[in-house]
């Protein structure tokens, strides 16, 4: 039984932070208020204690992540059998809180336990426990402001407070005149946070994540523009409609008094969702962002394109992988450009350096970096001293490179330090690229998928393996005569593997 | 920066020295007493630092460091009578302890379930300020009301004849307005106060020397009463001057100020990094000045106190980190309603009125039906 730590917000109102250096590791043993890791927020450096005590099951986020408040960081698995001494505060709230509740609905939504308080959370309970069956939609249900679970932070509740005190006759009392916020409704675009709260009232939107219904997608019939129940409850109804009318928009009913048709499909949205989504530039996008602006803006790159018959280094694959020294490696067109970019490298030293206005570095040794697509983005690990490995120990690197990127274990570390770089738009079944360099770097290759084409051979057209490499190079210290002898010395190695032998 | 020494008894290495005025104060604690200080300084330190996790583990909004104040918090509230009110900031930790608020509620404005976790009255202890400063006129205008007490010879039941106030701030709030209007008034009708500056040398990133170009204690001259300074990391050196000073209040001589030189070794809040403002070279120069570590120094040559006795107290600091865990992850939020029955001593229409309008909000939540 393992206990999640989220990332708490550990300065006042903050949303977000990186992670710095994890202090444990996986298999650890910790005790309450451990130093786990070191976080960096907008305002400062932060050792965070763990509130479990257990072993380290997992830590969720590689150093150098930037990840939301409230998002899972590490995992703690209790000792033993015991349940979780500490720590279990989320149940230990709920319990104290409201006993009855708990006994009265069993199937409790837990991901929201002890992220609510009072009135909400009731009828939240209530709600799950009437709804058991009857398939309560929670589409846009996440996106109501104001009452999404948060961190392990203190509970809040939904604070808005634009609302006329008519409960009560005050008119005697002179209470100022209740002001009532006015705004520009949006053009119904992205959902405006600020808007649905002037909008919507939180009974309202609450109403609305019962219902399944995004309040964004309403006009209000209210004064103001402000959304009724009314509108809440006849959109749901019109939801139902459709849904037993077998997913087809029933055109003919009119949804609210609005002038605008708030059904998605008969706006010809190409899929379920909003309009147009704002979505939040953070961690591999937003470091990918700045690395190619930067370098396409600085940079002036030159690309080049050569064809090769790269049928011998496939012959020699299709051996390599029936060897039993490879087994379990991944022996692909890969292997052998890394093979050939460090052989062309050794001819080529110009291609293996660095720019720095005044002057530029050679490197007399290959760090090459491989370019990975992961789930959350483009990555760029490095292989240090790529030359001093040979081609079993190279398809070992590659292999752990690839599974690491793809897992997100890569560390910043492994992603400093590359001296030259390959991609492989071939596994995206492209010809070729015009990639733009990895910072720091000079060249860049790009493969191309390999593909049987008819080719001319000794005056005989045969089918041959074929493969377009190119690449990127920094123009202002590789001209296009280094360029073009780099290309066809590693074009030259795939044609004939053989080379590698010198 | 300035001439004036502060008044310190006992020194960094543990050595007491003899001071006219002063000593006579310290020879009249008993053992129990003097182990008491020890005891009370060592609480609030490990709550301290059980506090500042929880923050971390974001279970509190934000937690105020008092680490390295506690010889000037312990030193000065033991020299007073229960039965003086206090004004603290927000960072009077171990005042509030020694006065017996429980972790509980201590606890409760941290993790924002209430505006305050204990009633003022059961401990003659006000609820913490935020408002920098303002304390200080809440402690001159309750000064008033003792004064007017005495005048018209109607003290309330509880409350003493004797009675003084004790008004906290620090070195920043000094520059606040509040605090002058504050000793303005005290000066004026010669109010039974007592100010007591914990000058930790930061306000936020703000250093005491941007503050003033003279020393806070100083400061007390202009409203025409007196200020000392003391050396707030010497526990005994607090509590004798706090003592001195409360006893002149008490006899009729109007206000004081003292000025305790002590240092925040932690952040200004959770949500501070000082390592932006500050070098840790001064960080370990006041280090070496801690106020636990020579009064146990004292203590422990006096045979005052031994390892059994030390052992014992950081057991009992243990419980109460443990008490501090439990009661922050239990707590539950104050009912709202509450908050409207402790706004006039007496019912009021008004308030009533939007009472009952939070509840008509609050019944909007519930699902059709739900209501019966």
């Amino acid at each position: 039984m393992a206990e999640t730590f989220n990332l708490p917000d550990v300065g006042e109102g903050l949303t977000e932070a990186e992670i710095v250096a994890w202090r444990v590791a996986v298999g650890d043993t910790v005790a309450v208020n451990d130093i786990v890791v070191e976080i960096e927020t907008a305002k400062s450096l932060v050792e965070l204690p763990v509130p479990f005590a257990g072993t380290v099951e997992e830590l969720v986020v590689p150093e150098g992540e930037t990840i939301e408040v409230g998002s899972p960081l590490i995992r703690i698995a209790a000792e033993g059998e015991a349940p979780a001494p500490q720590g279990s505060d989320e149940s230990v709230e709920e319990e104290t809180a409201e006993p009855h509740a708990e006994q009265k609905n069993q199937p409790e939504q837990k991901s929201q336990k002890g992220q609510r308080r009072s009135a909400e959370k009731r009828s939240q309970q209530k709600s799950a426990g009437k709804s058991v069956g009857e398939k309560t939609p929670d589409a846009g249900g996440d996106a109501l402001v104001g009452s999404g679970p948060k961190a392990d932070v203190a509970v809040r509740r939904p604070r808005v407070r634009h609302t006329e005190p008519d409960s009560v006759d005050v008119s005697d009392l002179g209470l100022p005149d209740p002001v009532l916020p006015i705004r520009d409704g949006g053009s119904g675009a992205a959902p405006d946070i600020a808007d649905i709260v002037s909008k919507a009232s939180p009974p309202v939107r609450a109403l609305a994540k019962r219902l399944g219904v995004a309040v964004w997608e309403l006009v209000g019939s209210g004064g103001n523009g402000k959304i009724t129940r009314d509108d809440v409850e006849r959109q749901a109804q019109e939801k139902q409609a459709q849904r037993s009318a077998g997913g087809a928009p029933a055109r003919s009913l009119p949804v609210t008094a609005s002038p605008r048709p708030p059904v998605p499909a008969e706006q010809g949205l190409l899929y379920e969702g909003p309009r147009e989504e704002k979505i939040q530039v953070r961690g591999v996008r937003k470091a990918t962002a700045a690395n190619v602006s930067h370098m396409a803006a600085n940079v002036p790159h030159v690309s080049v394109f050569k064809e090769v018959d790269v049928t011998r280094t496939m012959e020699l694959r299709e051996a390599l992988k029936k060897d039993p020294s490879f087994e379990g490696l991944s022996v692909s067109p890969m292997l052998f450009a890394a093979k050939a970019i460090i052989w062309a490298a050794r001819r080529n030293p110009q291609v293996n350096a660095s720019w720095h206005d005044t002057h530029y570095t050679l490197k007399n040794y290959v760090n090459l970096g491989i370019a990975a697509a992961t789930p959350r983005g483009l990555v760029v690990p490095v292989i240090h001293e790529a030359h001093t490995f040979n081609t079993r120990g190279l398809a070992a690197a590659i292999t752990q490179l690839t599974v690491d990127a793809r897992d997100g274990r890569t560390t910043p570390a492994e992603m400093q330090g590359g001296t030259i770089s390959i991609t492989n738009v071939g596994s995206l079944g492209l010809d070729g690229g015009t990639p733009i360099l990895p910072p720091g770097q000079a060249s860049i290759v790009a493969l191309g998928r390999v593909q049987k084409k008819p080719w001319v051979v000794d005056g005989q057209i045969v089918p041959r393996d074929i493969m377009i490499i190119g690449g990127s190079f920094d123009h202002r210290l590789i001209d296009g005569e280094h360029a073009g002898r780099f290309i066809s010395d590693v074009a030259a190695v795939l044609e004939q593997p053989g080379l590698l032998l010198d | 920066m300035n001439a004036v020494q502060p008044i310190q008894l006992l020194a960094p290495e543990g050595t007491l020295s003899e001071n006219e005025t002063y000593s006579p104060y310290i020879a009249a604690l008993s053992d129990e007493d003097l182990r008491s200080l020890y005891r009370n300084m060592a609480l609030e330190r490990r709550l301290d630092a059980e506090a500042t996790s929880l923050q971390r583990q974001g279970q509190l909004a934000l937690w105020v460091p008092a680490l390295g104040q506690e010889g000037a918090q312990v030193g000065t509230i033991a020299a007073l009578k229960p039965s003086d009110m206090v004004f603290p900031t927000y960072r009077e930790h171990a005042m509030a302890l020694y006065r017996g608020i429980t972790p509980e509620e201590l606890i409760t404005q941290f993790r924002a379930v209430a505006h305050a976790g204990w009633t003022p009255e059961k401990y003659n202890f006000h609820l913490y300020t935020v408002v920098l400063g303002a304390q200080t006129l809440h402690a001159a205008g309750w000064a008033m009301g003792i004064a007017q007490d005495l005048r018209t010879g109607s003290v309330p039941r509880g409350r003493q004849e004797d009675e003084i106030v004790l008004a906290c701030l620090g070195d920043g709030a000094s520059s606040q307005g509040d605090v002058h209007e504050s000793m303005v008034f005290a000066g004026s009708y010669g109010l039974p106060v007592l100010y007591f500056i914990q000058n930790n040398h930061w306000a936020i990133s703000v250093p005491t020397s941007t503050q003033s170009k003279a020393p806070l204690a100083a400061r007390a001259g202009g409203y025409g009463f007196e200020g000392v300074r003391v050396d707030g990391n010497d526990v005994l050196g607090s509590y004798a001057v706090a003592a001195h000073m409360a006893e002149q209040i008490r006899s009729g001589q109007g206000p004081k100020l003292i000025e305790s030189v002590t240092y925040r070794i932690g952040a200004h809040t959770t949500a501070d990094d000082p390592t932006k403002y500050r070098s840790a070279d001064e960080v370990e120069r006041w280090k070496a000045q801690d106020p636990l570590d020579r009064y146990r120094t004292w203590l422990t040559a006096q045979e005052t106190a031994d390892e059994g006795f030390y052992q014992q107290v950081e057991e009992e600091a243990e419980d109460l980190a443990a008490e501090l865990r439990r009661a922050t992850l239990s707590i539950e939020a104050q009912p709202l309603e509450e908050v409207f029955d402790t706004v006039y001593a007496e019912p009021h229409r008004q308030i009533e009125a939007e009472k009952a309008w939070l509840k008509d909000y609050e019944a909007g939540f519930a699902e059709d039906g739900d209501k019966a």
